[in-house]
Formats: C-alpha cells, sequence, structure tokens
C-alpha cells in the first residue's frame, strides 16, 4: 500500500468548495492550533434548522483542505440534523477511500470545526438555558423523537441505541461542563466528547455538543464549593439533574423540535393519576432514583429512562453484542469534574480557610482547625484531636465557625428538617426515606413544618450522620416510586 | 503558458541518458559475474574498473581508494560504523554536527546507544559550522568527526577543508557527506584531508542504487557486510555493474561539464530566488553566499509545505518539502531547529532544486504558479498572516 492521496483529494486540493467566511453567520467553529500543525475554521448561516450555507478554512496538509472542502459540501444545503449525522467515514467515502496513514486526523478536525460552529449556534441562545427556562417548549412534534444524553460511556451508548430499536428518531447529545484536569480522562473532558460523537456517529445518529460550562460551573460547581463553606455536604449530582442535565437536553429537543429528552440513568417513569412520577429501576443496585428527585415534574413527563428497565449485566451484554467501542469503559467518577476524588483539595482553591474552633456538645474548646469546609458530619479521620473513644464530627456550624465532635452516639438523629421541595406525589404517600445513595430507606412520618417552612421528617428508628446539604428522598409505601425529595435543612 | 517542470533534483536528478547508455549493455543479455574467472566475468571487472577511474577522477582519488556501495546511505554507514569499530578500544567519543543526512545523524545515533559517547556539534542560524567549535570539541579519545559538505536541506556549504584540516592536525579520523555537494563543488581530496567520503549516483544524473565511499589510503575500516570479499573486503556481495556503470558515466559527465553546471544552475536558483521572495512574507533559508548552485529553501509564511507541494504538483510543477520530517507526523527538522527555527517554521518549509535540464521558461511558469498557489493557500487559511 502507498501512502499516495487518492486524486479526489487532490481535486479538492486544487479546487477546494465553499472556501470562505460568513460575516453575518449563525454559529463558528474552530479546531485545531497552528502549533500542531492545523486548522479548521467552519461557519454556518442557517435558515430554520436549515443550513443554507457553510463555509470553511483550512491551514493545514492537503488531507485537511480537501476533508474540509467535502464536509463543507455535503453539509451545506441539509438540515442541521442531517448535517450533525455525517460520519469520518462518510467524509472519507467522498475523498475516494481510505487517506494515507498518519493523515486520518483530518477528518477528526474539520468535523470536529464543524461541530464547533454547531456548539456556537446553540450556545447564541444560552440566556434561554441559563434563564432556567430552556425545557419549557411544547415538545409535541408528533413524531417519536428524543435528545438522548450522551457521555461515550456503555450507559449512554445503550440508551441510544435501545431508543433508536424502539422506533425513535434519536438525536444525541454530548455536554461540555467542564474544562476538567489536565491530562485526566474524566468525563465530559474535550476529549469524551471527540469519543462520544463517534460513538454516537458509529450508531448512526446526529450528534450535538452543548458548551454548558457556564451553567453548570454556577449552578453545580459553585454551589457545591458554596455548600462546603456553608458546612453543609451537597450532592453535585443532583444539582446537575436539577438544573442542567436535563434542562439542556430539553432546550435542544425544543430547538429542533423534537418531543422527549432521554438518559441512561437507571430509574423509571411512572404514570399516575397526578401525573409522571419516579420510580426505582428494574437493577436495584443501580438505582439512580435517588439523584433524579429535583428534576421538575413537567420535564419528567417528557423524560424516557431506557436503562430502566434493565439490569447493568444486560447492558454491558447488549453493548459487547453490538460491539460498541464502549462495552468496556470503566465505571464514571463520583464527582465528574473532580476526576482524583480529592474535593478537600478541589474545594479549598477555592475558598479562603478561616480557622475556628473544635469543640464538644458542650462547647468546650478541643482543638483549632483550619476551616470547615475540612469537615462533614459523620466523619472520623483527620479531626485531629485525640480522645480514648473515637470521635466523630456531629455538627458543623458555619455562623460560628465551630467544628462539634462527640461519640458515635452523638450522631444519632431522630428528627430531620427538609426545604426546596419538589413533590410528584401526595407528601401524605411518603412512607420511607432515604438520606444518601445507595443507603437504605428508612420509615418515616413526614409533616409540613409549620414553624419553620419545609417539612420535618420523624424517623422511627435513629438515623445515623445526616448532613445539612443531603437529599432528603421519600418512597412509598410499597417503596417502588418517589414520592419527593429536598435537602436537609436542619437535624434533630 | 505554463511549463510544468521537475525542481526537485536535490532530491533526485533525471538520468542522463548518456549514463544510460552506458549501462544498457550491462541490464540485458548474457552477464557476467564480475568475480568470475571467464572473460564476460572479465569483461564486468573491467567496467566496474573502468568507472572506478570516473569516480575517483571526480574528487581527485586514487581508484583503488573508491568503494562501491548501494548509495550514499550505505557509505556513510559503512563510514561511521567501520571507523567506529576500528577505532582504538579507548576511543569512543565522536564529534558529528546536528545538521547531517539522517544517513549519518541515525548512524550516530545507534552508536551513541552502543555506548558511543556524541559531541553534537550546533550551527549559526544559516547552517554554518563553527570551525573554532569544532576544533573545541576534539578530543583525546575522539575515534572520529563528521560534518558534511553541504546540507541536503538548506544548501549551507561548510568550511570543510578547514574541517578536515584541523581534525588530520589532531590525529582524528573526519567523514564527510558529499552526496549532495559532489558534483555542485569542486572537491579534491589531495587538498582536503578528509578519511573518508561519500558519494551518490542519483543526484549528479545517475542511477538510483549506486553510490562509492572514497577510503583514503591508510585509512582503515571495519566492514560492515560481510561475505565475498569484494571491493577490497570492505564491501561483500556481487556489485551492481549497470548501476556502478552509470554511476562512472555520471561522474566522468559531471567532471567534464561541472563548470557549465554550476554556472547554469545557479543562474536559474538565483531566478527563483529572487522571483519567489517577491512575494510577502517568504524568506530564504541557508546561507546568502555559501550555498549550493542548485538550493532554493524558503520559509513561506502562513502556509502548510505539504498542501502547496500538493497543490503545485497538480499543476506540473515537482517541488520538495523543505523539511525533512520524522514520519510520524508534524515534527520540526532536526536542521532547521538546530538552525533556531521553530516547528511552526518548519511546516512552511520549501525546497526548490534546479538542474542542468531545467529551462528559464520553466522557472518563470513555476514563478507563476507558486505566487498563485501561495495566495490560493493563505485565502484557504484561518489563520491571519502579517
Amino acid at each position: 500500500m502507498t501512502d499516495r492521496y487518492n486524486p479526489q483529494v487532490i481535486e479538492h486540493l486544487v479546487r477546494p468548495r465553499n472556501v470562505g467566511e460568513i460575516e453575518d453567520n449563525h454559529g463558528t467553529g474552530e479546531s485545531g492550533d497552528s502549533a500542531c500543525g492545523d486548522v479548521a475554521r467552519f461557519s454556518v448561516r442557517m435558515d430554520g434548522l436549515r443550513l443554507e450555507e457553510v463555509r470553511y478554512k483550512v491551514y493545514g496538509c492537503a488531507a485537511c483542505i480537501a476533508a474540509g472542502s467535502v464536509l463543507a459540501e455535503m453539509a451545506d444545503g441539509k438540515t442541521v440534523i442531517e448535517a450533525a449525522a455525517i460520519t469520518k467515514d462518510d467524509i472519507e467515502a467522498a475523498l475516494g477511500g481510505p487517506l494515507p496513514k498518519g493523515k486520518e486526523h483530518a477528518l477528526t478536525l474539520v468535523l470536529d470545526a464543524l461541530h464547533k460552529a454547531f456548539e456556537d449556534h446553540w450556545n447564541h441562545d444560552s440566556e434561554a438555558l441559563l434563564a432556567d427556562g430552556g425545557y419549557l417548549g411544547n415538545g409535541e412534534s408528533g413524531g417519536k423523537t428524543v435528545v438522548a444524553a450522551m457521555s461515550g460511556g456503555v450507559d449512554s451508548a445503550v440508551t441510544g441505541l435501545l431508543l433508536r430499536e424502539a422506533g425513535y428518531d434519536v438525536v444525541a447529545v454530548t455536554f461540555r461542563l467542564h474544562d476538567g484536569e489536565p491530562g485526566s480522562r474524566s468525563c465530559c473532558s474535550p476529549d469524551t466528547v471527540l469519543f462520544a460523537r463517534d460513538t454516537a456517529h458509529r450508531m448512526g445518529l446526529p450528534h450535538f455538543t452543548l458548551n454548558l460550562k457556564e451553567l453548570f460551573g454556577t449552578r453545580v460547581m459553585g454551589d457545591f464549593v458554596g455548600s462546603y463553606a456553608a458546612g453543609s455536604t451537597p450532592n453535585p449530582c443532583v444539582s446537575c439533574n436539577a438544573h442542567v442535565k436535563f434542562h439542556a437536553a430539553a432546550f435542544l429537543a425544543d430547538r429542533i423540535g423534537y418531543d422527549k429528552v432521554a438518559t441512561g440513568h437507571y430509574a423509571r417513569v411512572a404514570e399516575g393519576e397526578t401525573g409522571p412520577s419516579l420510580a426505582r429501576p428494574e437493577d436495584e443496585t443501580k438505582d439512580q432514583t435517588y439523584v433524579l428527585w429535583p428534576m421538575p415534574k413537567e420535564l419528567l413527563a417528557r423524560t424516557v429512562f431506557p436503562l430502566g428497565d434493565y439490569r447493568k449485566t444486560e447492558v454491558r451484554a447488549i453493548a459487547e453484542e453490538r460491539s460498541l467501542a464502549v462495552a468496556t469503559t470503566p465505571e464514571s467518577q463520583d464527582i465528574c469534574f473532580i476526576p482524583d476524588g480529592n474535593y478537600r483539595k478541589f474545594v479549598g482553591k477555592r475558598i479562603e480557610a478561616k480557622a475556628g474552633e473544635i469543640v464538644d456538645r458542650e462547647g468546650n474548646f478541643l482543638a483549632e482547625h483550619a476551616g470547615i469546609a475540612n469537615f462533614t458530619v459523620g466523619q472520623r479521620r483527620g479531626i485531629g484531636v485525640s480522645a480514648p473513644t473515637p470521635l466523630y464530627v456531629t455538627d458543623v456550624r458555619p455562623t460560628t465557625n465551630q467544628v462539634v465532635v462527640g461519640r458515635k452516639k452523638e450522631l444519632e438523629v431522630f428528627e430531620i428538617g427538609v426545604k426546596n421541595l419538589n413533590w410528584f406525589l401526595d407528601p401524605e404517600e411518603s412512607a420511607s426515606v432515604q438520606i444518601r445513595y445507595n443507603g437504605e430507606p428508612v420509615e418515616c412520618d413526614v409533616s409540613e413544618d409549620d414553624a419553620e417552612g419545609g417539612y420535618v421528617v420523624r424517623f422511627r428508628e435513629p438515623v445515623i450522620g445526616v448532613a445539612a446539604g443531603q437529599s432528603a428522598v421519600f418512597y412509598t409505601e410499597d417503596g417502588e416510586r418517589v414520592v419527593g425529595g429536598g435537602v436537609v435543612s436542619r437535624r434533630g | 503558458m505554463s511549463h510544468p517542470a521537475y525542481l526537485d533534483n536535490a532530491a533526485t536528478t533525471p538520468l542522463d541518458e548518456r549514463a544510460l547508455a552506458a549501462m544498457l549493455p550491462h541490464l540485458g543479455g548474457a552477464r557476467g559475474n564480475p568475480s568470475s574467472l571467464h572473460a564476460a566475468g572479465a569483461d564486468a571487472r573491467d567496467a566496474i574498473e573502468a568507472a572506478r577511474e570516473h569516480v575517483a577522477a571526480m574528487v581527485g582519488a586514487s581508484p583503488e581508494e573508491i568503494i562501491f556501495t548501494s548509495g550514499g546511505t550505505e557509505a556513510d554507514n559503512l563510514a561511521l560504523f567501520g571507523l567506529a569499530r576500528r577505532a582504538p578500544s579507548e576511543k569512543r567519543h565522536a564529534v558529528v554536527s546536528k545538521v547531517e543526512h539522517a544517513a549519518v545523524r541515525e548512524a550516530a545515533k545507534r552508536l551513541e546507544t552502543e555506548g558511543f559517547e556524541i559531541t553534537w556539534l550546533g550551527v549559526d542560524e544559516h547552517g554554518m559550522v563553527d570551525a573554532a567549535e569544532f576544533s573545541d570539541s576534539l578530543r583525546d579519545d575522539t575515534a572520529f568527526a563528521a560534518v558534511m559538505c553541504a546540507n541536503n536541506e538548506v544548501g549551507t556549504i561548510q568550511p570543510i577543508t578547514e574541517l578536515a584540516e584541523i581534525s588530520a592536525e589532531r590525529g582524528v579520523p573526519f567523514h564527510s557527506d558529499a552526496v549532495q555537494a559532489a558534483g555542485r563543488e569542486a572537491i579534491n581530496v589531495s587538498e582536503t584531508p578528509v578519511s573518508t567520503l561519500a558519494l551518490s549516483a542519483h543526484k549528479i544524473y545517475g542511477p538510483h542504487g549506486s553510490g562509492a565511499l572514497f577510503v583514503r589510503e591508510g585509512v582503515e575500516l571495519s566492514p560492515v557486510l560481510f561475505g565475498g570479499g569484494q571491493e577490497n573486503g570492505l564491501r561483500s556481495g556481487t556489485e551492481n555493474v549497470a548501476g556502478i556503470v552509470g554511476f562512472g558515466e555520471a561522474a566522468r559527465l559531471a567532471r567534464e561539464e561541472m563548470d557549465g553546471r554550476v554556472r547554469y544552475e545557479a543562474e536559474l536558483r538565483d531566478l527563483i530566488i529572487a522571483g519567489a521572495t517577491e512575494v510577502s512574507g517568504v524568506r530564504l533559508n541557508g546561507h546568502p553566499e555559501r550555498r549550493l548552485s542548485n538550493n532554493v529553501h524558503l520559509t513561506v509564511d502562513g502556509v502548510e509545505a505539504e498542501s502547496l507541494v500538493l497543490m503545485l504538483d497538480a499543476l506540473g510543477y515537482a517541488v520538495g518539502k523543505g523539511s525533512a520530517c520524522s514520519s510520524s507526523g508534524h515534527k520540526a527538522s532536526p536542521v532547521l531547529e538546530a538552525m533556531g527555527q521553530g516547528e511552526t517554521e518548519a511546516f512552511s518549509a520549501l525546497r526548490i532544486s534546479a538542474g542542468k535540464d531545467n529551462s528559464s521558461e520553466e522557472i518563470e511558469g513555476f514563478l507563476e504558479a507558486f505566487a498563485e498557489c501561495v495566495e490560493r493557500l493563505r485565502e484557504l487559511s484561518p489563520i491571519q498572516t502579517g
């Protein structure tokens, strides 16, 4: 095999199509940099969803110039959804077959630049999303259409596959959430976007990327840091589901006229007289209803969770059977924006630590601490006070900047206050409450808190280590459906 | 009106028809092995010896100092490994310039992995080695030194006589790669005290796969190929008779026609330099005066060299990429890097080398095409250039 270019490549090099830059564009995107030798830029002009004009520029090797030319020509005149389905293989085929070895990057480069132009286009409308109103479209196109979140992992890939096989027109979407740590392979890093796009394209699905860094930065990362600073224990997945992920998918669905949104969460949507509610999935070991409680009800009404009816082992088997490249990827991190898991370091870099006192329940001074963000209720290690029996953090008090420690028994709580509630069913139906991910539900009584607002939750048995900021999620008598949820505001 | 033309003579020259004519009898029909006793074998032997005289004459050597090889690369390898392995065991150091052709550079790197210490000699922004620095880098345990006569990328001609003299005074064997310089620069080993000198046929209108190493009488080398002991025991293997004959004829012609060729090539070279540098953002690399008669090496701002080469090719003009990149994608050439240029400049480097068979009309056509291609690629580029 020679490394000679196909005549099609040379033809496009000498007579590149659609060269230029559109001044009054609806989106521009650039990929690569001159230091690595290649840069591609695309700009698009749209009429509704129709790409009225697609222009490109490239600095780089012949393969990049020709690939850009072919892609611009192919995308021009298509709908943005059709164009988002153009794959690297499609470009290569239009260039007369395989590029010489080492030149395959040209396909990735030009496709990424076009997709960044689409991303920029959606970003023009980001005010709507930031205003928390992205999901309010009618979502009634009449067809069976769905926007499916695609991280590139096994769950999201199989989600896309199952939806397509169920007869949906599926559009995959990947969210650019944060910049990640350099060199890390955490989800949502730039490489992950490329990988997710490849995964979607291999399944024949159009793919879009939405830049949610601002939204995710304030609603999730900012909230995460702020909660620790305020002495409470946040759950970033909960904030993401409350404000980011489903809103963004619905935002895109509304803009392309699609009905439903879907993710690869292990949960089910149950229909009832009062509308939809969340329900436990088939695979109890992967149950994610605990982190989904803050989903607005009107959003849940248009949500599909295809994995709710499958066990994880089955999902892996499906991926392997269809030879999805994702089949062997490891489980994702607990906190996607902290790939090394060291959340104290992450928080410590973002807030100014203020030294304070460690005291016992009577208020007696025991030691100094370097900042309350280093402590969370229930914590045993790293307290820095020696005692004959193990000491636990029993309370964190932001107002006095104190950390209270005590024996394990002192962690026991019989009652909590819950605020920021989101109900799918009548609160009266609450029979048990779960206060941590994968935790066991505890039987409880729920009543409105007339004094402070929100609800008072009384446990039938003591619960160890409830921290303010954690989610409390209520389940029905049979334990199958989520009644609602809220954030723990006080303990005892 | 365009005049499609081959302008990559530094990569390889067209085969001179007189060299081809000399080769043909040795390619077809009955032919003898030069090692055979019979008449056919003796004829082949005679042809090789006649060629040896021509090649020797080209560089002012005696015929017995010429060892035929499969080309410049083998000649360089034979010199470096031959000198290194023959050196006394306490001499495990060598001086090699940073701008050597890969045949020398990679052989030296190999010696490095075998325990040799290499002093990599730097160059100035024109690609020139400094004689004083060279002198300072020689040590008592230096087994050999290697600096090329003229650079294959940027065309800079080294002060090779001076370097060889310094080396000789210090008793250090000196190798020089003359693959690009031979036939363009008068090289006379009786005036330039090199120990070994690498030559190639296909850069002087001879055939591919044919080269030679000059080994000065008295210089001892270890062979790298073992077998029948041909070429004075230094290059075993049945000789490439046709290739050697073609080389001999090409060397004879190079010597006879050199003055005229050099004058003509230099005229074309200067036409190219003048015309190409009229285009904005185009700079000449290498030495302004001490450069090979056929070499034009340019940096074309804002244009990626591969695209430019292929676009020119599509218009009928064959030129070379100016940076011999590593095969694995984008990496600056060690030559341009040694001259202090960055990777971005290396991506934008172009080598245009005219030859005796080019015409000034071809150069005019090329210059038009060059200006057009540069303009088109810059229009296509999203990167703003000044």
